[in-house]
């Protein structure tokens, strides 16, 4: 099964980038604990990414694939606290883009990117899944999350991994 | 003072919102459009050594990673004193324009598109690149994903890496081209040009041929006379990647054409109380508030400004169209140059005229026989000191100013990036617009607000600059006070 995962976000913008981190823990666990034994993904199946994009490029990004997994980070605002993590999928992701238009000034949100890439008839993944973690500052420039979000690093890596074995 | 503001709900990519206060009347006094403030790139920077820069400040906008990487890379040209040879700016300037390919591609037919093909007022849930496809088919939507897709090869093949660049050194490009790899090229700048033609064609079926549309585009609401910007060649033809900075004043005569390094001496940056934003102005005019004419300092840096700034287009092609539109819009030429265009509309055609310079450049660099070359990666060898990198980014003149100590370790770092240029120009058109929009006894309905928004979404403003957070995307929401503060009515753009 041809798996594409890709951490999301600004990896200089405190917590935007926490999802590059987590990519880069999935791609060193990989690293340290081979494929030997795995069944479902062989590692030439396996790409694993970063990228600071959203909308049209990301679902460029996705086309060809069986199944893509999204690390992410999320601020919603409504009674979550840094570090939480949530598992969503393209659906959830509609749930929370009210809007089809304008997803920012410069792109379309990644739910109607990936409608326009179905009705172009493109190869689309199966199965896309998003693990996305709130987070807290994403105004400051820095290399380091501030630590709620850090200590979800290791957590969402191991949910990565077990998604990606997963039966 | 009664205040309206459209108003992201929540925290997302590139929000910004736009504030409306109105007077006693009902009428609008001021808008501004707020941006919040990304904090501490320069502290983040300095410390570093500064051949980092084209890698770590294409982070910056995850929109056009390509121009700070190479507005990076030139300033590290400057930086080390060192003469790129011709085939590397060569290489360069092919795979620049190959990213201006994809950048104009997705503004005219997801985000600017929509307005004129559905129709400014038409209903939201059909104003989108989804209605686009619809409205103009389903080989026409496949044609720009396409044309998307086989750029972002040569950009990888090019740049090392398929989102962010990492070729660019001081000097050089880390990436020679091969006889295979040119002719893959130059068969997709072929394809290129008959992407940006047919493009053109279709703006002139659906925009062009449509009166209101033009109408639209004429309306003194969405006109500014405002001093352009843009970067020329030896000819004062348009160039993206090299040249002289050329300003041209509202009546078309060239005001000053200066090198890059020398920004500083024309440009200064005035603040207001109520914005981080810093709105950049003509120093030797000066800052005389957010007005147009010839004697406000205010200037603009856009595809629009960019054919003002010109005296045509270095392709042949390209010039074809750039005198077509000058034509069509009524310019007089004066002393052998076309008189500006002062419709910020019309910045969409613009937008595609320059994708087709860029396609034909492309196609011409292709064919370089140069441009195969391998002598790609020269030694450094002086002491840096301080370098200015200059690009035109699709969204206005980029600069990037680093100092150093002798190990060439940063120790200043400023940019003035694309759209800043234009902060005061959007500030303008977003005010005018509501003027002659909101009113006193008028409805604030949702084609109004996207009729405000069509103000700004014409300078294809890069405010995300950086963040991706989900759910990436910029609901706007108007909320109505009166003249105590308290909300009235709530308006939302938002479709259920």
């Amino acid at each position: 099964m041809k798996t594409l995962i890709v951490g999301l976000g600004n990896p200089i913008l405190t917590d935007d980038g926490v999802g590059v981190k987590v990519a880069y823990a999935v791609e060193e666990a990989l690293r340290r604990n081979p494929f030997s034994d795995r069944k479902r993904v062989s590692k030439d199946d396996l790409t694993i990414t970063e990228a600071s994009v959203g909308g049209l490029r990301l679902m460029e990004m996705m086309i060809g694939y069986d199944r893509v997994i999204l690390i992410d980070a999320i601020m919603r605002h409504n009674g979550h606290k840094p570090g939480d993590i949530f598992r969503l999928s393209t659906h959830d992701l509609r749930e929370i883009s009210l809007t089809q238009h304008n997803a920012s000034a410069h792109d379309t949100t990644l739910a109607t990117a990936l409608e326009v890439a179905e009705r172009m008839g493109q190869p689309l993944p199966k199965e896309v899944i998003i693990f996305a973690v709130e987070v807290e500052e994403i105004f400051v420039f820095s290399d380091e999350p501030t630590p709620a979000v850090a200590a979800a690093i290791p957590k969402v890596a191991k949910m990565v991994l077990e998604e990606i074995f997963k039966t | 003072m009664s205040r309206i503001t459209i108003d992201p709900i929540t925290r997302l990519e590139g929000h910004g919102k736009i504030e409306i206060f109105l007077d006693k009347e009902g009428n609008v006094e001021n808008a501004y459009l707020q941006i919040p403030e990304l904090r501490g790139f320069e502290q983040f920077s300095v410390g570093r050594p500064a051949e980092e820069m084209p890698r770590i400040t294409n982070r910056i906008c995850g929109v056009c990673p390509e121009a700070h990487h190479m507005a990076g890379t030139k300033a590290l040209d400057a930086l080390f004193d060192i003469e790129p040879a011709p085939v590397v700016k060569k290489i360069r300037e092919m795979f620049y324009n190959s990213f201006y390919c994809t950048d104009h591609t997705v503004h005219f037919y997801a985000l600017g598109g929509p307005d004129f093909v559905i129709g400014p007022d038409g209903p939201p849930a059909e104003r989108n690149v989804l209605g686009v496809i619809h409205k103009v088919g389903l080989e026409i939507g496949g044609q720009v994903i396409a044309c998307r897709k086989r750029n972002h090869e040569v950009i990888q093949w090019l740049g090392g890496r398929g989102v962010h660049p990492v070729a660019g050194l001081p000097g050089g490009w880390s990436v020679a081209v091969t006889e295979e790899m040119r002719q893959k090229i130059e068969a997709i700048a072929k394809e290129n040009v008959a992407f940006a033609l047919f493009s053109l064609k279709l703006f002139e079926d659906v925009v062009l041929a449509n009166k209101a549309y033009v109408d639209l585009i004429l309306s003194d609401a969405y006109a500014h006379r405002t001093y352009y910007m843009g970067t020329v060649d030896e000819n004062n033809h348009l160039n993206f990647y090299d040249g002289m900075i050329r300003v041209t004043d509202p009546e078309g005569k060239e005001f000053v054409k200066y090198e890059a390094k020398d920004y500083m001496k024309h440009v200064a940056e005035h603040v207001e109380p109520w914005s981080y934003l810093k709105f950049p102005y003509l120093k030797n005019i000066g800052w005389k508030g957010f007005t147009d004419g010839m004697d406000s300092g205010v200037y603009c840096a856009t595809p629009l400004s960019r054919l003002n700034a010109a005296d045509g287009m270095a392709t042949p092609k390209a010039q074809e169209f750039f005198e077509k539109f000058y034509e069509t819009l009524g310019s007089k030429k004066v002393k052998g140059r076309y008189q500006p265009v002062h419709a910020r509309l019309a910045t969409h055609w613009a937008r595609l005229v320059e994708l087709l310079y860029a396609a034909e450049r492309m196609l011409e660099l292709a064919t370089d026989p140069e441009i195969t070359d391998p002598h790609v990666r020269p030694i450094v060898t002086n002491t840096p000191t301080e370098g200015v990198g200059c690009v035109e980014a699709p969204r206005g003149t980029l600069t990037h100013h680093y100092k150093t100590d002798e190990k060439g370790i940063l120790t200043r770092v400023n940019l003035i990036v694309g759209t800043t240029n234009n902060n005061a120009p959007i500030a303008m058109s977003i005010k005018k617009a509501a003027q002659g929009l909101i009113k006193k006894g008028v409805e604030v309905t949702e084609p109004i607000l996207n009729m405000i928004e069509m103000a700004f979404r014409n300078y294809d403003p890069c405010m995300s600059c950086a963040t991706h957070s989900l759910p990436g995307q910029m609901p706007l929401e108007v909320t109505i006070r009166d003249a105590d503060g308290e909300v009235i009515e709530v308006v939302s753009q938002f479709v259920q």
